[in-house]
């Protein structure tokens, strides 16, 4: 696969603060690229400098086989935008930015049928200030696809959305992937990451620290898999116990919870516990850590914080 | 360029939807309008003399607050990062915005120029060049906008610096204070202003000969746009994060500064500080070498013979009135009726006129008029310098400052012309008014003084400007057809004449030293001169009697009716009887 975009060793400081401390990585035609790290880890300033909205104290950047940094304009041509926060003037009206903007590119696609896809048409006429939260991130989306570009960037896409909203984006950033188009978004949700990027980089203190396939992310972790079950009434503490000798045990109620390096015998111990207490086993999970297990692994921070 | 068009008629449908915007551009340039027709009602042909100042002001307010309100605003919004993910220049942002706001500065002055018409100012006679000129003067100020939006950070910001250059440009850049009436510090400080040359590039079009007298003022009003332009396009910025004293950008602020700077030098260096606007120069200078009349001219223009009785005279009137007075009867038109084409051509033929009778006038009087030592100032009282046909500049200098007496002082100058009990018993009736009486009870030489703000009287090589010797030309022919000046009472018929005068000096009009001559005039010709003696020397010690309901008919004379203080007319009335009077007996001496 060719990439579509290559970056190496991305640098931008403000200030005393590295915002990106040598970032590098590609990302390859016709995928969806995840950029995942906490708020601050410069995924932001990352995708910033790569579309041109700021300028980089060095790195290279090429994207669709253009140098950014010395034509900015024409890779601006065939990039598409959606940032944490888009804002219009007042009084204009989506049916005009989009025919405004438009106007900027060679390529354009008809303000109506971005109307009809991003589910704008009923506020096509009512100016920016009266938009709802969803509507204005719609707008933003549609105003990111009036080039139909080869590429597209969004920024936090789903970040300040309600569960509807982010389920419908989530939908929309499939297709725009099944249309053809190529996407970087960058987020803080793992399980947005996990459920919609081909491959994710994860971000830290602006160093990219990890890429590749969520589930080969996963499988290269280190971190001792997670068994879960939970049982028909709460069994007694001290009959856990034994299960794990290294502790590390969590018991709420009827649900428990710990890691184990020893899948196999760990659960021959749990069913001969069970059968001896005389209760039954209601639900029981074991995995091999999750993205946000292998970001604490890598980090030693929460995702979340 | 399509981009730049589509943002462009973006930029315009957006102003007009928003309505503080439309308040800033259009409600505030017709409250200045009102204002400067409020304050300069009197003129008779309304604003046309303020019009350079009117439309600088309106470019003003729009290019320093209009326009970096908007670019700021929108770019602490973050509106301008969104543009910036398009494949836009900056120098199409920017044109497109300016260019957006030129229009809406050109729809503010035009409706300035249409309501000031529609009140009475006649059609700026140059439009192309007026058009020209705005272009210009918006141009300059809308480079300082932009440096303005560049350097400041937020919204308040704008306000602060706008108002460091706006106030300062109104007060002493000669753009709301006429620069006449300033201190010469505050005219040589000016000449930094751009202000001063919007106002003279704008003024010239509407009352002067046209762009071509305002060169250098548009070329210093476009080296300051360009000036402005280039900073503001060094300043640039895209983003409100982008803190201005976090760039080194202060260089080209100095740019902008050093095009104020080299500006005014060069001013300075030509001498173009005098103390009139520039636009006053070439007034005053055209009496110098007497005009040749018009053709049109000739036929009101008298025989020699009877300019040389007027002039042979004791006391004669300004030009304007011995020309009326002599004038055919197509001439005596009341003066609302002159339209603005006549009042050009009346205005050319007052000024040849007026300069062919000094050239002739002043010479014999001169060597029979004893005591000519000429007082420093001939200014009226609004501070706006008049020209002497004598061109003598060092006289144009001097600004009338002194403030308008209290009405005690003023009543002293009267009760002290005149003294309490004659000796002999005092006239009961006018017909009995002797020359004894006269010389008994009035002093000639204790009255308010003719420079003075108070009862001014002109000289008689004083020049009113154009447009004033239109007004003047306009209330002479009127005056022949006056009713108040028909009534068969004399005394009253004096009085009503003497009320026009005073009047007009209560209102402090532009015109009011001229008036008292041609009422003069008027008066000399309508009576027997012993008989006037009597009859001003009895409206001097009488000036309270009488119906004064001719200070309600002014309106044929082109004026508006009287004051409502009626002691202040009245008192007036009385000190312009004796100075009268005393020209006509020869104790004062017109000069």
């Amino acid at each position: 696969m060719s990439a579509k975009v290559t970056v190496r060793d991305l640098r931008k400081r403000y200030g005393g603060v590295e915002a990106a401390a040598g970032v590098s990585f590609d990302i390859h035609d016709g995928e969806i690229f995840g950029l995942l790290g906490p708020n601050g880890a410069g995924k932001t300033t990352t995708v910033e400098c790569v579309i041109g909205l700021r300028l980089p104290d060095a790195g290279t950047i090429e994207i669709c086989g253009l140098d950014a940094r010395r034509q900015p304009r024409a890779v601006k041509q065939k990039i598409g935008a959606a940032l944490q926060t888009t804002a219009l003037q007042d009084k204009i009206t989506p049916r005009e930015a989009l025919a405004l903007f438009g106007a900027f590119y060679a390529r354009r696609a008809e303000p109506d049928a971005l109307l009809d896809r991003f589910s704008l048409r009923d506020k096509a006429n009512a100016p920016f200030d009266t938009l709802s939260g969803g509507q204005r991130q719609r707008l933003a989306l549609a105003l990111a696809f009036v080039n139909e570009p080869e590429l597209v960037f969004l920024d936090e896409p789903t970040t300040g959305l309600d569960p509807q909203s982010r389920l419908e984006l989530h939908a929309e950033i499939a297709q725009m992937k099944r249309d053809g188009h190529t996407v970087l978004l960058t987020t803080h949700y793992i399980d947005e990451a996990n459920a919609l990027c081909d491959r994710v980089a994860i971000i830290d203190h602006g160093r990219i620290i990890a890429v590749g396939a969520p589930q080969d992310l996963i499988a290269a972790s280190q971190a001792a898999p997670t068994v879960s079950f939970t049982t028909s009434r709460p069994l007694p503490a001290a009959s856990l116990a034994p299960l794990v000798p290294a502790g590390g045990l969590t018991q709420d109620g009827s649900a428990v919870r710990f890691s184990t390096t020893d899948v196999r015998r760990t659960l021959g111990d749990l069913l001969a516990l069970v059968d001896r207490e005389g209760v039954d086993l209601t639900d029981l999970h074991v995995q091999k850590t999750t993205l946000e297990g292998v970001f604490i692994e890598l980090t030693g921070s929460d995702l979340r914080d | 360029m399509n981009g730049l068009l589509q943002e462009f008629i973006v930029s315009l449908r957006l102003h007009f939807r928003n309505r503080m915007a439309l308040i800033y551009s259009y409600i505030f340039p017709t409250i200045f309008l009102v204002a400067f027709w409020v304050l300069y009602r009197y003129d008779r042909v309304p604003l046309v003399r303020h019009m350079g100042e009117l439309l600088t002001v309106t470019a003003l307010g729009g290019a320093c607050f209009g326009l970096p309100t908007t670019m700021v605003s929108e770019r602490e919004r973050g509106v301008w990062r969104r543009f910036r993910l398009a494949p836009v220049s900056t120098v199409s942002l920017v044109a497109s915005t300016v260019m957006a706001r030129y229009v809406l500065l050109l729809i503010a002055g035009l409706l300035q120029v249409v309501l000031a018409m529609i009140i009475g100012m006649p059609r700026p006679p140059h439009p192309v060049d007026l058009w020209i000129a705005f272009t210009c003067v918006a141009f300059a100020f809308m480079g300082l906008g932009l440096v303005i939006a560049m350097l400041a950070d937020n919204v308040p910001a704008v306000q602060a610096l706008g108002q460091c250059i706006f106030l300062p440009m109104l007060i002493i850049g000669g753009v709301a204070v006429p620069l006449a009436s300033l201190p010469a510090w505050a005219q040589h400080l000016s000449a930094f202003f751009p202000g001063r040359y919007a106002v003279d590039a704008i003024q010239q079009t509407v009352t002067g000969p046209g762009l071509s007298a305002a060169a250098f003022s548009i070329l210093a009003l476009v080296l300051i746009g360009l000036a402005g332009c280039i900073a503001g396009a060094g300043l640039f910025r895209w983003d409100a994060a982008e803190r201005f004293s976090a760039r080194g950008g202060k260089t080209w602020v100095a740019v902008a500064l050093l095009a104020w700077v080299a500006v005014g030098a060069f001013a300075e260096w030509q001498g173009r500080i005098a103390a009139q606007t520039p636009a006053e120069p070439t007034r005053a200078a055209v009496p110098a070498p007497a005009p040749v009349a018009p053709p049109a001219a000739s036929p009101a223009t008298p025989a020699p013979s009877t300019e040389s009785q007027n002039a042979s005279e004791p006391a004669a009137a300004p030009t304007a009135a011995n020309r009326s007075t002599s004038s055919t009867p197509a001439r005596e038109q009341p003066a609302r009726n002159s339209a603005s084409t006549a009042n050009q051509s009346a205005a050319t033929t007052a000024l040849s006129d007026a300069g062919t009778h000094s050239e002739t006038a002043s010479h014999p009087r001169s060597s029979s008029t004893s005591g000519r030592a000429t007082p420093p100032a001939t200014t009226s009282s609004r501070g706006r310098a008049v020209g002497s046909s004598a061109a003598s500049t060092e006289r144009r200098e001097a600004v009338d400052t002194a403030p308008t007496p209290p009405v005690a002082r003023d009543t002293d100058a009267v009760g002290s012309t005149t003294t309490n009990e004659p000796a002999s018993a005092a006239p009961t009736r006018w017909q009995d008014v002797t020359l004894a009486d006269i010389n008994d009870t009035l002093v000639f030489d204790r009255l308010p003084p003719d420079t003075g703000v108070v009862t001014p009287v002109a000289k008689l090589d004083e020049l009113a400007d154009p447009d004033d010797n239109d007004q003047l030309e306009a209330m002479t022919a009127a005056l022949a057809t006056w009713a108040p000046g028909q009534v068969a009472d004399p005394v009253q018929r004096v009085r009503n004449y003497l009320f026009v005068p005073a009047v007009i000096d209560v209102f402090q009009m532009p015109i009011e030293r001229f008036v008292p001559l041609i009422i003069f005039n008027r008066l000399k010709t309508d009576m027997p001169k012993d008989q006037l003696e009597k009859i001003l020397y009895w409206i001097a010690i009488h000036p309270d009697e009488g119906d004064d309901s001719a200070v309600d008919n002014l309106r044929p004379l082109g004026l508006q009716n009287g004051p409502s203080d009626m002691a202040e007319v009245r008192n007036r009335t009385g000190v312009y009887a004796v100075k009268l009077l005393g020209r006509l007996l020869g104790k004062i001496v017109q000069e």
